[in-house]
């Protein structure tokens, strides 16, 4: 049975509200709440949540860029290695069965959680407001304080983006789940500043593979747009809040949903 | 740096809002009358958002003289093309 539009919508506004809250696309929450949830095929549901990240991205986007987080030469430079990963992955898609994407949904997850919990300590800013960022750092004010960084490890970055394209193709997430605890924890890019221009990112990588889904039949019209559109309203709303939360619970928040949601997604698998 | 930045920030902010009020009416419209029609049409006007943006960054960027960034905007451009065209063929 198909689940009814107002439950999709609303779905889709929790999924973006959480998900811009915590830097993502939302799809992390939104497929297995789909599939686990509400019974939706998991191929429907990954085609759904790739057309709904588009929408929270853009949203959260609209908000971020007005605050100066985005880093903009650094989001480009990345985009090219996730728009080639996301084009992968969508064309791998189809050659992966349903338990294998639940399998690799949820080892992703739950890899990443675990990183992102053994780091929640660092801090990536340099106190000192003079500071040189370089060609792909940068500057941003939170509190009233400025604040510099500098880009680390630009291959690993490069890598990390590649995965998180080819895993947001796979799975449907938009690739924040990777891409903002990579850059936080190996690239010295502040987590504010990582999830606002992977959020950037994200419409980019997650159109890369939307356009093979949408081709292949994948998308069902009516549970797509009606996710879509609850996500919009969410995002925003998780766009402004995101101002009011501190970095290290967000990355205590968001290691220990990566922990849940992946050990759930992996056993459906199983 | 900033305050060609802040120009360019400007310019996608209203790219992509435009792609989203675009297709939130399409969609709602669609989901309200039952129109099969107007909900691909919305689904289709978001997919392309993304991709609008792309194009206006790079054209912003050239524009401003930064080759250097101007190119790997084109490159994003040409993996979205890329897409698209791999989509159409199968």
């Amino acid at each position: 049975m198909e689940p009814s539009t107002s439950i999709l919508i609303v779905s889709g506004a929790a999924t973006g509200l959480v998900g811009s809250l915590l830097g993502l696309g939302g799809g992390v929450f939104l497929v297995p709440l789909l599939t686990l949830a509400l019974g939706v095929p998991i191929r429907t549901a990954v085609a759904a949540s790739l057309i709904s990240v588009i929408a929270t991205a853009s949203a959260s986007a609209t908000v971020n860029l007005g605050r100066g987080l985005v880093n903009m030469r650094l989001g480009l430079s990345l985009e090219v290695a996730t728009s080639l990963g996301g084009l992968a992955g969508g064309i791998a898609a189809s050659l992966l069965t349903h338990r294998q994407l639940f399998v690799t949904f949820g080892t992703t997850l739950g890899v990443m959680g675990v990183i992102m919990a053994a780091r929640s300590n660092k801090r990536n800013v340099i106190v000192d407001p003079d500071a040189e960022p370089g060609r792909l750092g940068g500057r941003f004010t939170e509190g009233g304080r400025a604040y510099v960084y500098r880009m680390k490890r630009l291959p690993v970055g490069l890598a990390a983006s590649l995965v998180a394209g080819a895993v947001s193709g796979l799975l449907g997430v938009g690739g924040g789940i990777i891409k903002v605890p990579a850059l936080s924890a190996f690239c010295g890019i502040p987590i504010r500043v990582a999830a606002a221009t992977s959020t950037f990112m994200i419409g980019v990588t997650a159109a890369a593979s939307a356009f093979i889904y949408f081709s292949r039949g994948d998308v069902l019209l009516p549970l797509t747009a009606a996710v879509a559109l609850g996500a919009l309203p969410g995002s925003l709303l998780g766009a402004q809040l995101s101002d009011h939360v501190r970095a290290r619970s967000l990355k205590i928040l968001m290691a220990i949903v990566l922990m849940l949601v992946g050990t759930r997604m992996g056993l459906e698998g199983l | 740096m900033n305050e060609k930045a802040s120009a360019l920030d400007k310019t996608i902010e209203a790219v992509l809002t435009l792609g989203l009020a675009g297709s939130a009416a399409l969609l709602t419209l669609g989901l309200f009358l039952g129109r099969s029609g107007l909900l691909q049409a919305g689904v289709l006007m978001l997919m392309l958002t993304p991709l609008a943006r792309v194009v206006v960054v790079t054209v912003v960027l050239f524009d401003e003289g930064d080759r250097f960034f101007g190119t790997v905007s084109l490159g994003i451009l040409l993996v979205l093309i890329g897409s698209v065209v791999v989509a159409v063929r199968l």
